[in-house]
């Protein structure tokens, strides 16, 4: 016992092992803010260039990467309305609209310290229940992964503005473009025309990247005259009494988080995704309209998606499964220093659990520290002269798209996307709803099939088993819930029923 | 809805290419599998595709009884949609940009992301290249040490 | 205005020296190296342990890239369309040999170059714990009693697993439902938490949740027992007509385009023969449960001849695929 006690602590006393972390979570912050650079491209460049040290070592500038990149991407979601990575794509919603009114300091630091909130209880919860949460994981069949989907798909109603059917084509048009490319199960191709190079899909980085960042830029064109607003610089910490105040909001996505990164396969952006509908939906009185730099609409997806991180630790180390993409990549890297990930790595190895767990906290630590420095500077960026900024996201953008793939022309569909998007503004359309598309469109078709071939291609046998494993009844009880809360029919008996208990 | 909106400029053409694409995208998307089986490749894009034209055409729906938007027949509407969403600034904006892309694979991304930096830059501000030219030395130093030295994605 | 002018210059005058091509000793620069799985994966690991020996043996710096996509087909497209001067290499697996046959696309490895044939995994049939089958014979007897029920795990056409059940189709009946999964992953997630009932699967995924109880061995794939799953029965022993396919097993392998130039192919084959064979990373091959086999030049053109032979003439004899294996010029076994 006091061996794994002094596992948890190794990171904390030895000074390289510190030294690492820190300079990962540094290291990771930055590459995170950079549309384009993904977390996971740089933990696979980081595996190849830790092969030959210390395995303790290489895991711990893997884990502050991990940690410092999946906050990074905040950071350009709410300067430039450019999410940094996917799991930033909710945090630009109400980020990006407080930084239009000055507020980007102290939008940086709310969701620094929510990051790291949801970072810590995704650790306490990996460190207190990896084995039992690894097993649930295990229980959800493919029907339960259509489902999921079908609920994340479904906030399509919360992040529509305004016209409900522009958010569902918006939605369907997101699926089409994610659906694109080789069939899983045939091969054939989709949506492809003909053309070979399509048939390796739409990667929907590069659709965020044109959607957010070159319509955007088009947009700011609109703008170049507008005074610059100057950014608030002072309490860009949050107060204690703020912190408090989000407390249950933030625990309440942090746990959303934590579950939805434990799910083999899905990560931080459908967990933040989530999160942002869960906080619209319950939080009744927000500090200012969600969409327009509601306070909340920034605690919610920060909280999940680092909350996420530790959530998608539990499958990997209780079952060398991987939770998302980034620890499919660590796995490898243990793997290469001859570990087995897997059910018995607990047992024969159990100092790499407790070791990953302090090395966890401790990645959250630097990244308060360091998520808090330097937000000044960041915010006085914005306060560049448009004429400058807006040819230099072009060619971030640019940049950024063309290091997923190498390829050029990632880059001329990115331009495409930013025209689309542009136009698909200018008639009230959001962005939203289409990234929530183009990711949960693939898994709700693959999921559906894998539950049909289950089930023999027997609709009833899968509505069956719809409703009589009790994972899949609660997740269909939740679908139907949303729909029904979707429709008048709701607003109507909540309406009937109110006076009668005014009355009561 | 509110029955006193107006519809923008070019709100109904727009409206009417959403739905034939959505048809497209159901014949492309018939094309897969056909109506063979509920688990084939095609079942869940035709499915989409559905959503698709059911929302397109409620979409146009939610076009009736907005006022009509101040123009007068499809030149006019043309003209003033090129005019707010379109200005000249936009437009040679977004040449540039085209050009630039183009350019990356033929002349290299340094010397033409410094072209477009500094022509796009002037364009917009108006003078003062030497400021430009500078921020685009910058950048570019910025990004070569990030991407390349860094990442080992090397730019064309 | 002049400022601007010799940075321009400058700059322009840099990006031109890269792009001349290499004249002097191979390697001057990096090689990029294509792996055509996602990163984490089977592939993707093996190819990431051996790279830094190749490394040394050669001189090089490598950049690996994942380029996942379409059983292979994305990555292997890219390496096949960039120029032959050595600088891209890629690291595959055995799914380019199939390609013909599934109509995936029109090449295989027989338009590249192979410079090593790696190693081979064993495959391993595996079961959910629970499961009320233990060895083959009982396996194929449940599937005969109650055809189209069992629920077997698959990667897509082309995988791994489709090809195994091809095979076995062909000596024999296994009619099951095959649920496809995004790769080895997903696909033992869902065997542990009984939603599928078995799948075929490279020892070197099965073999720690085998090792401890969360999977069972049915069989392996193999005419022998394999020492890392002792007390698995061969599949021979329930099967015995399949032993004419055997040794079989998903491979892999360096390959450069066909038309590289002599010197560099015979640097790069020199490389990865030693590499291959150093200690430290066949250590890490039977730890991974694969087994070496470092070939290269006419040996490796036989293995890869044979191994396409074999798995497409069983898969048409399966009904697996509709055309025919010698319409686009495969010989039989």
């Amino acid at each position: 016992m006091s061996d794994n006690f002094s596992y948890l602590l190794m990171a904390w006393s030895d000074p390289q092992l510190l030294m690492l972390t820190a300079l990962g979570t540094f290291a990771g912050i930055y590459i995170g803010a950079i549309p384009g650079l993904s977390v996971t491209m740089a933990v696979s460049i980081l595996v190849s260039f830790t092969f030959a040290w210390d395995v303790n070592d290489a895991l711990a500038l893997i884990v502050g990467i991990f940690i410092g990149g999946v906050y990074g991407g905040s950071r350009s979601a709410i300067l430039l309305n450019i999410p940094g990575g996917p799991s930033s794509v909710a945090t630009s919603f109400d980020g990006y609209p407080l930084a239009q009114q000055g507020e980007a300091g102290r939008a940086i630091g709310l969701s620094t310290v929510m990051s790291v909130v949801g970072g810590l209880v995704g650790t306490i919860v990996l460190a207190s229940a990896a084995p039992m949460i690894g097993d649930l994981a295990l229980k959800f069949a493919p029907r339960d992964y259509f489902l999921v989907a079908a609920i994340g798909l479904l906030l399509v109603g919360s992040l529509a503005e305004g016209s409900l059917a522009k958010g569902i084509f918006a939605a369907a048009l997101g699926a089409i473009i994610g659906l694109v490319g080789m069939d899983p199960v045939t091969a054939e191709g989709r949506f492809t025309l003909g053309q070979v190079e399509l048939m390796g899909g739409i990667h929907y980085v590069v659709l965020m990247i044109g959607l957010f960042g070159v319509a955007e830029v088009f947009y700011q064109l609109h703008n170049l005259d507008a005074p610059v607003k100057r950014q608030v610089v002072d309490k860009i910490i949050p107060s204690f009494a703020m912190v408090l105040k989000f407390l249950p909001l933030s625990i309440r996505t942090s746990i959303i988080g934590v579950v939805v990164g434990v799910l083999p396969g899905v990560g931080g952006d459908i967990a933040a995704l989530m999160a942002y509908d869960h906080a619209k939906r319950t939080v009744k009185n927000p500090s200012k309209p969600f969409g327009k730099g509601a306070y909340e609409g920034l605690v919610a997806p920060e909280t999940a998606n680092s909350a996420a991180v530790g959530g998608a630790y539990v499958p990997m180390l209780t079952l060398g499964m991987p939770g998302d993409a980034v620890t499919a990549v660590i796995i490898g890297a243990l793997v290469i220093h001859g570990l087995n990930p897997g059910p018995m790595l607990m047992v024969e190895n159990p100092h790499i659990f407790y070791f990953t767990v302090g090395n966890l906290l401790l990645a959250n630590i630097f990244l308060l520290i360091f998520g808090l420095m330097g937000i000044k500077l960041f915010a006085k960026f914005v306060e560049m002269p448009k004429a400058v900024l807006i040819p230099l996201i072009l060619v971030l953008c640019v940049v950024g798209t063309y290091s997923i793939n190498s390829s050029m022309t990632e880059v001329y569909w990115m331009l495409g996307f930013g025209v689309l998007g542009y136009l698909l503004k200018i008639f009230g359309f959001q962005m939203g709803p289409i990234i929530l598309g183009a990711i949960l469109g693939p898994l709700m078709d693959t999921s559906y099939r894998q539950a049909m071939s289950s089930a023999g291609d027997h609709p009833g046998e899968l509505l069956q088993g719809l409703v009589t494993s009790p994972l899949s009844l609660i997740l269909t009880s939740a679908v139907v819930l949303i729909l029904l809360g979707n429709t008048p029919l709701l607003k109507k008996l909540k309406s009937k029923f109110s006076p009668a208990s005014a009355r009561g | 809805m509110n029955k006193t909106d107006k519809m923008l400029v070019g709100e109904r053409t727009f409206c009417a290419l959403l739905l034939v694409f959505s048809l497209a995208i159901f014949y492309l998307a018939y094309q897969i599998s056909g109506f063979s089986s509920a688990n084939s490749p095609g079942a869940f894009p035709i499915g989409v595709a559905l959503v698709m034209i059911l929302s397109a055409v409620k979409i146009a729906f939610e076009l009736i009884g907005k006022a009509r938007p101040d123009c007068s027949g499809w030149i006019d509407a043309a003209r003033q949609f090129r005019l707010q969403h379109f200005p000249r600034r936009t437009l040679i904006f977004g040449l540039l940009a085209v050009l630039y892309l183009a350019a990356i694979q033929w002349a290299s991304f340094y010397i033409s992301t410094f072209f477009f930096l500094v022509l796009a830059i002037v364009y917009l501000r108006g003078g003062r290249v030497l400021n430009a030219a500078g921020v685009a030395v910058l950048l570019l130093t910025v990004i070569y040490l990030m991407f390349t030295l860094a990442f080992s994605v090397y730019l064309p | 205005m002049l400022k601007s002018l010799l940075t321009g210059a400058a700059l322009g005058l840099s990006a031109l020296t890269m792009a001349l091509p290499a004249h002097a000793e191979y390697p001057e620069r990096s090689i990029q190296a294509v792996i055509p799985w996602g990163a984490g994966g089977a592939t993707d690991n093996v190819m990431r342990s051996l790279t830094p020996y190749v490394e040394k043996e050669l001189g090089g710096k490598f950049i690996l890239n994942n380029r996942p996509g379409g059983t292979a087909v994305i990555g292997s497209t890219f390496v096949k369309t960039q120029r032959p001067d050595g600088y891209t290499v890629l690291l595959g697996a055995e799914n380019p040999q199939l390609y013909k046959v599934l109509k995936l696309a029109d090449f295989d490895y027989a338009d590249f170059y192979p410079v090593s044939i790696i190693g081979q995994n064993v495959v391993v049939i595996a079961a959910n714990a629970d499961a009320p089958f233990n060895n083959m014979a009982e396996l194929m007897a449940a599937a005969k009693a109650n055809p189209d029920t069992l629920r077997m795990g698959s990667t897509g056409a082309g995988g791994l697993p489709s090809t195994v059940s091809a095979m076995i189709n062909a000596v024999d009946e296994l009619k099951v439902r095959e649920v496809t999964f995004g790769g080895d992953g997903p696909g033992i997630t869902a065997l542990m938490g009984n939603h599928i009932d078995f799948m075929p699967l490279s020892l070197a995924a099965a073999r720690e949740l085998v090792r401890s109880g969360k999977l069972k061995a049915l069989a392996v794939f193999a005419t022998e027992e394999t020492p890392e799953l002792p007390g698995v029965e061969p599949i021979t022993k329930s099967l015995p007509a399949i032993a004419e396919y055997l040794p079989w097993g998903p491979f892999w392998g360096a390959f450069v385009r066909k038309d590289t130039p002599d010197d560099v192919k015979q640097k790069l084959v020199d490389a990865y023969a030693k590499a291959v064979a150093n200690p430290e990373f066949q250590g890490f091959l039977k730890n991974f449960g694969a087994q070496s086999l470092n070939l290269n030049g006419a040996e490796a053109e036989e293995f890869l001849k044979r191994w396409q032979s074999v798995t497409t003439w069983s898969m048409y004899k399966a009904k697996a695929i509709e055309i025919s294996p010698d319409s686009v010029g495969i010989a039989k076994p």
